[in-house]
């Protein structure tokens, strides 16, 4: 009973990660993304000073957002005494 | 033997336990709007934009009204609950979690308007590759993710002691509520790092709620269009959303609180002190549609005087003048003195400010293009019913979101709710101590410093 009962924790706890990867893997994509833009802009000389411009506001505010949600799954799910 | 803390907020758990046929009535109704709005767009995904209203000059007509719309709505939830949690208005607690809600749901939605807006979707693509930063439209798609993540990372932090409460008790949907709740016990770290993260998010969220609606204007005011290029239309955006999402909050207080017998949680002074705001904000919007007015007309640009004129006096007068009988006439009227009715005067103000805030980003898209500045000839807007099944559609799916989101989990926060009953008044008190001169009051255990009060964390 015991042992189902850890296979089903390590299942959970499988999946909860799986989720926090799945967010980490969003924000990073759309930081990624915004990189892109300005690599794009730069090589075509496409005015990549806008870009980048933009990109100063926006990639600090997804980052924040990125240590958040690594803040709180790392602990919440990494708190032993909880368990 | 019945937990006590549990019969106190029965009433919170019986919309989750409990499933009525009036749910699968109203579920099956709207999955038929959601259908007839689905087969609008397959037509229009089929044949064409050239099966809607839309056509040269006046390109964007009832989608992007509805975009402006639901992202103006979206300030309902993060903004003022972020704003009440940072200033600790205890009568938040009932009305935080509905307000996240609303701002996620219609997030999704307003986004998705563009998609629709697009003939060919799979266009999409190329503002991934290819997509270019000197466009305020982008600006928007940046400033929309960010808002999305962040308000959805809102919604979710405070709901994880909810969950962990769900998963504990005998029923369904254990595995659901089990991921969700994060591996929540409430031991000391867990409420710190909780606590942290919410007060983080709390500040992140105000500022990008901000700048996001600002940026929606810039779609408009960036260009030299008359009656868009205007220096105010940020500041204009941002009160004209924060309008409505106070309004789209007091009606869905008022149908949760009906639906689901709430009356005990969701009192007719929460209706009355949002009341208040709808009140201030009414007259704010006014002063900035009359400024946004008043400036075009002293300027008395020819180009600009054709867009005024059809709206005061032109073909577009049922909608301007039905926008300020909406946000105006009508909410003042019943906003002024609330009296006795509460609850019915300020739901009133509200359904009328909604069709009122609609009609206003109407009266902002479509005038402008049917006037455009360019020698092209002039226009007329007249939607087809596929703009008409998308738009009843996109309502029919943000409720049906709103609906399965209360099937699912509490509506109501019920730890903000038990944290209140049991330490809410112990800490306005303490609090308001440290407010009046010459009185001071001890610091929360483990806030040292003589501010200690000042940056004691949001209890859980």
């Amino acid at each position: 009973m015991s042992e189902l009962q850890s296979v089903s924790d390590r299942t959970v706890r499988a999946i909860q990660w799986g989720m926090g990867g799945a967010i980490v893997l969003f924000i990073g994509g759309i930081v990624i993304w915004i990189l892109h833009l300005i690599r794009t802009a730069w090589r075509l000389t496409d005015v990549p000073s806008a870009s980048i411009g933009i990109s100063l506001v926006a990639i600090p505010v997804f980052l924040i957002l990125l240590a958040v949600v690594l803040y709180v799954f790392w602990g919440l799910l990494g708190d032993r005494s909880a368990r | 033997m019945p937990d006590a803390t549990f019969e106190q907020d029965a009433a919170l758990f019986a919309p989750i336990e409990r499933t009525g046929r009036a749910f699968y009535w109203t579920v099956g109704a709207l999955l038929l709007l959601i259908l007839w709005g689905a087969i609008a767009y397959w037509v229009q995904f089929d044949e064409g934009l050239g099966v809607t209203g839309l056509h040269q000059p006046v390109s964007w007509g009832f989608y992007v009204t509805n975009f402006v719309f639901f992202i103006g709505i979206s300030h309902a939830g993060t903004l003022i609950s972020a704003i009440l949690r940072l200033s600790k208005a205890e009568w938040r607690r009932p009305i935080t979690r509905m307000a996240e809600v609303i701002t996620v749901m219609v997030l999704f939605i307003g986004a998705a308007q563009i998609l629709v807006d697009l003939g060919r979707p799979d266009r999409m693509l190329n503002i991934i590759r290819y997509g270019r930063y000197q466009s305020p439209l982008l600006w928007d798609a940046t400033s929309i993710s960010a808002y999305l993540t962040a308000s959805t990372l809102y919604l979710y932090l405070p709901l994880i002691p909810d969950v962990a409460i769900l998963r504990d008790r005998p029923g369904k949907r254990r595995l659901l509520y089990t991921v969700l709740a994060l591996g929540w016990r409430g031991t000391e770290r867990q409420r710190e790092v909780l606590n942290r993260a919410i007060a983080i998010m709390a500040v992140l969220v105000i500022p990008i709620a901000v700048s996001v609606h600002t940026v929606v204007s810039f779609v408009f005011s960036m260009t030299i269009q008359p009656m868009w290029h205007s220096t105010i239309f940020g500041p204009y955006f941002v009160a004209g959303a924060i309008f409505s999402g106070i309004a789209a909050i007091i009606v869905a207080m008022a149908i949760i609180r009906r639906v689901y017998h709430l009356q005990d949680y969701l009192k007719p002074i929460h209706f009355r002190y949002l009341g208040h705001l709808l009140l201030v904000m009414t007259l704010l919007w006014f002063y900035l549609t009359f400024a946004e007015y008043l400036t075009g007309f002293y300027g008395n640009e020819p180009e600009e005087m054709k867009v005024f004129w059809s709206k005061f006096t032109g073909p577009f007068w049922p909608f301007f003048w039905g926008m300020v009988l909406f946000n105006l006439v009508v909410p003042l009227a019943c906003l002024v003195r609330l009296g006795r009715h509460a609850v019915g005067r300020t739901v009133t103000a509200s359904v009328s400010v909604v069709i009122g805030m609609w009609l206003e980003r109407f009266n902002i898209v479509v005038p402008t293009l049917s006037n455009p500045r360019l020698p092209f000839p002039e226009g007329q807007y007249w939607p087809t019913w596929i703009e008409g099944a998308e738009t009843a559609g996109s309502f029919a799916l943000f409720i049906l979101f709103y609906v399965l989101f209360v099937k699912l989990f509490p509506i109501i926060s019920i730890w903000e709710i038990r944290e209140g009953r049991e330490t809410g008044l112990k800490e306005v008190e303490e609090r308001l101590l440290s407010y009046l001169p010459g009185r001071s009051a001890p610091a929360p255990p483990g806030v040292g410093g003589r501010e200690g009060h000042e940056r004691a964390p949001i209890r859980l």
